[in-house]
């Protein structure tokens, strides 16, 4: 049986015909609503969820109620512009017949990124010319003191940033505010800082932090607080009057 | 030495006029800059215009973006948004509107792309794969002469401080917050450059705003799952930012309905009536205070002759909708709020520039236009910001049109721009990874590329 090998001929990224996607593990909005293992949950090593936290259900239906209020455009509504642009080279055309979301592409670059990490490729340029790039940074990092050169392709530091030069010259230390000014970034530092390259989209998002402001609770009916907990599914709501409601329409219970 | 195709223009291959595009996912801030005239473009060059495809069921037809001015009845209207997430992604709409806009327009920004250079603007951490198809677009398919692609908010680095000095430009340390239709990113600025590596990110934009508005509505009122353009104009006319997390609790409990044996008056103060447009008398609704005689008559009181009203009655959603840009684990979003997310976006520079980046805050982005942000924004930063730094926080004048200016006076200036254009031989030289390279790159000041 004969086997066939796409063997390395040019130095493009290899960029695959389908898509990557990323399993990056647990992703609530993709698994069934009913979770099918849902009594044994007092049994898994955390023990039932008590107090704040949230059941696998409704984590389900809040990463999907997300999902939905960022989403761009409707899928089912597809509207096509009056007229068809007619592509006019190869590359244009399959960009304009491309039907993907911004979904596919942005797993698509996640797959790539995972992909570059696992195997780094041998010969590529793209890579080298990042090798290249890193130990210039590296270079300047670990030399700081250069003197400037004189054809400089960066603005040197201009006045905006606070330096008392005069103060620090008279001797007297207690005089001296150099200490509560925080230290002026020499050249190499700002030089490394601007040639960081961009991140990549999915590492964009600040990121919350434990110790913030505690999560608040609203009701799910009417947006006043969410004191009483539904008994049936764990959403809150405020009172009786959004209890009734909420069990009559939103109630997870049944979904 | 250069290939034969570039010969023609060989001594100077940049063109006379430029246009300047900030195609937001919302809409298309745009403008032709000539680099010859002496005089700074302003708000007045700038025409702002749907960035959408739309179709109305009603009147069976499809509108394409600036065509939506003339149009009366938005119900049930559904659109397209060639700009997901801030990139553009659907290039068959994007085509159709650029070339409705500029190319075949018939009044207003008309232009030949073969004598035009084009500025173009994108949201930073743009996967380079669409970075690349948006290059070939250009080139291959409009045929523009040159071609410059940056991220927008950077070049608010180009306006001038105090409007006498322009000698200074690009401004040293700026901290743009953008709060647009996509999201909000914070991005610090170092001479025109961006600092990649502090970029933050917010997943809450005014889309995500009007779609929590339009859920709200749905579920308390009536079915309003398609009526996306009316909600975004309710959530214009009415939202607001409580000032601050307590003044948030007291507006909630002034609009709260009370128990059973405990009801509570509404007060008149926040809640509001807004009066929907029927589309056939009104084409665009008005907020009055809350009437409850009024609001009673809602439920099928209404008398069958004289005029019929539809009323949807906003409390908390007044406020609780915009309060998401500060709360975003309100529903669930597991992110930091704005003002955490400018210190975050912080603690990745150096001391002495954090220090200048929070004397120079520039907010633009549609958000900001919301009644009682500004406030908020400012008295929650200053909360979390160490006391011995001045906090400078101000809003764009325009905060929509504020990039495209900026951009625009980029433009305006014929060296700056020269430097940084890439003309088409160039292009057909050396293709699109490279292009993509040596924009990525710090364009004309990288030694990598001289």
């Amino acid at each position: 049986m004969p086997l066939i090998e796409v063997l390395p001929n040019s130095g493009a990224v290899r960029a695959p015909g389908y898509a990557y996607v990323a399993d990056t593990g647990y992703d609530p909005s993709k698994v069934a609503i009913n979770p099918k293992d849902r009594k044994r949950v007092s049994h898994r090593p955390g023990g039932p969820p008590s107090g704040n936290e949230l059941s696998a259900r409704q984590q389900t239906a809040i990463a999907r109620r997300i999902a939905e209020l960022q989403r761009d455009n409707d899928p089912k509504q597809i509207i096509n512009p009056p007229v068809k642009p007619i592509p006019k080279t190869s590359a244009t055309k399959k960009i304009l017949l491309s039907n993907k979301t911004i979904k596919n592409w942005l797993d698509d670059e996640e797959a790539m990124l995972q992909l570059q990490q696992q195997a780094p490729p041998p010969r590529d340029p793209a890579r080298a010319a990042r090798a290249l790039v890193n130990r210039r940074l590296s270079t300047l990092a670990s030399v700081p003191g250069t003197p400037f050169e004189a054809n400089s392709p960066v603005p040197s530091i201009p006045a905006a940033i606070p330096r008392i030069e005069d103060a620090t010259m008279s001797d007297d230390p207690l005089l001296s505010i150099s200490k509560s000014v925080p230290r002026e970034p020499d050249r190499a530092e700002i030089e490394a800082l601007l040639a960081v390259p961009p991140l990549p989209y999915s590492a964009s998002f600040a990121t919350s932090s434990a110790g913030g402001t505690p999560q608040r609770f609203f009701c799910d009916n009417c947006g006043y607080w969410g004191r009483i907990r539904c008994l049936k599914c764990g959403t809150r709501v405020c009172g009786l009057e959004c209890k009734d409601a909420h069990e009559g329409t939103r109630c997870l219970k049944w979904a | 030495m250069a290939p034969r195709g570039s010969k023609k223009g060989s001594s100077d291959p940049t063109q006379n006029q430029t246009l300047v595009l900030d195609n937001g996912a919302y809409t298309l801030k745009a403008g032709l800059i000539s680099s010859s005239s002496q005089i700074l473009p302003t708000y007045e060059d700038c025409r702002v215009a749907p960035n959408c495809i739309a179709r109305s069921s009603r009147e069976k037809r499809v509108y394409i973006a600036s065509e939506l001015e003339k149009c009366n009845d938005f119900g049930e209207m559904a659109f397209r948004r060639p700009v997901e997430k801030g990139f553009i992604v659907h290039w068959e709409a994007e085509e159709a509107i650029w070339e409705h806009e500029f190319l075949n327009a018939k009044t207003g920004l008309r232009c030949d792309p073969k004598e035009t250079n084009l500025l173009l603007t994108e949201k930073p951490n743009c996967p380079a794969v669409l970075q690349k198809n948006c290059d070939e677009m250009v080139f291959e398919q409009f045929g523009f002469s040159n071609y410059y692609r940056c991220i927008g908010p950077t070049l608010n680095a180009y306006h001038p401080p105090t409007p006498s000095s322009l000698s200074s430009l690009p401004q040293e340390c700026l901290l743009i917050i953008d709060t647009s239709y996509s999201d909000t990113t914070i991005l610090p600025v170092y001479s025109g450059q961006i600092l990649h590596s502090a970029v933050r990110r917010l997943s809450i934009g005014g889309k995500l705003l009007t779609n929590y508005l339009k859920e709200l509505s749905s579920l308390r009122h009536y079915n309003m799952m398609e009526e996306t353009h009316l909600l975004n104009e309710i959530k214009e006319a009415v939202s607001f930012v409580a000032h601050s997390t307590q003044a948030f609790s007291k507006d909630l409990d002034r609009t709260w309905k009370g128990r059973i044996g405990d009801k509570r008056e509404l007060d008149p103060s926040i809640v509001v009536d807004y009066v929907l447009p029927d589309y056939e008398h009104t084409s665009r609704g008005y907020a009055r205070p809350h009437d409850p005689v009024k609001a009673m008559m809602r439920r099928g009181l209404q008398p069958m002759q004289g005029p019929r009203e539809d009323i949807l009655p906003l409390g908390n959603e007044r406020f609780a909708v915009p309060e998401l840009l500060f709360n975003p684990t309100d529903i669930g979003i597991q992110e930091a709020g704005l003002p955490e997310c400018v210190m975050q976006s912080l603690s990745a520079l150096p001391e002495a520039l954090k220090a200048s980046m929070l004397r120079n805050i520039m907010v633009v982005g549609g958000n900001s236009l919301i009644p009682g942000f500004m406030e908020r924004l400012e008295s929650e930063l200053r909360a979390v910001t160490p006391s011995e730094y001045t906090l400078n926080i101000t809003r764009a004048d325009d905060p929509i049109k504020h990039t495209w200016l900026g951009a625009a006076r980029f433009a305006s200036n014929p060296d700056m721009l020269k430097s940084v254009l890439v003309s088409k031989a160039e292009y057909d030289e050396k293709g699109s990874t490279w292009l993509g390279k040596r924009f990525a790159t710090r364009a004309a000041n990288d030694p990598l590329e001289l």
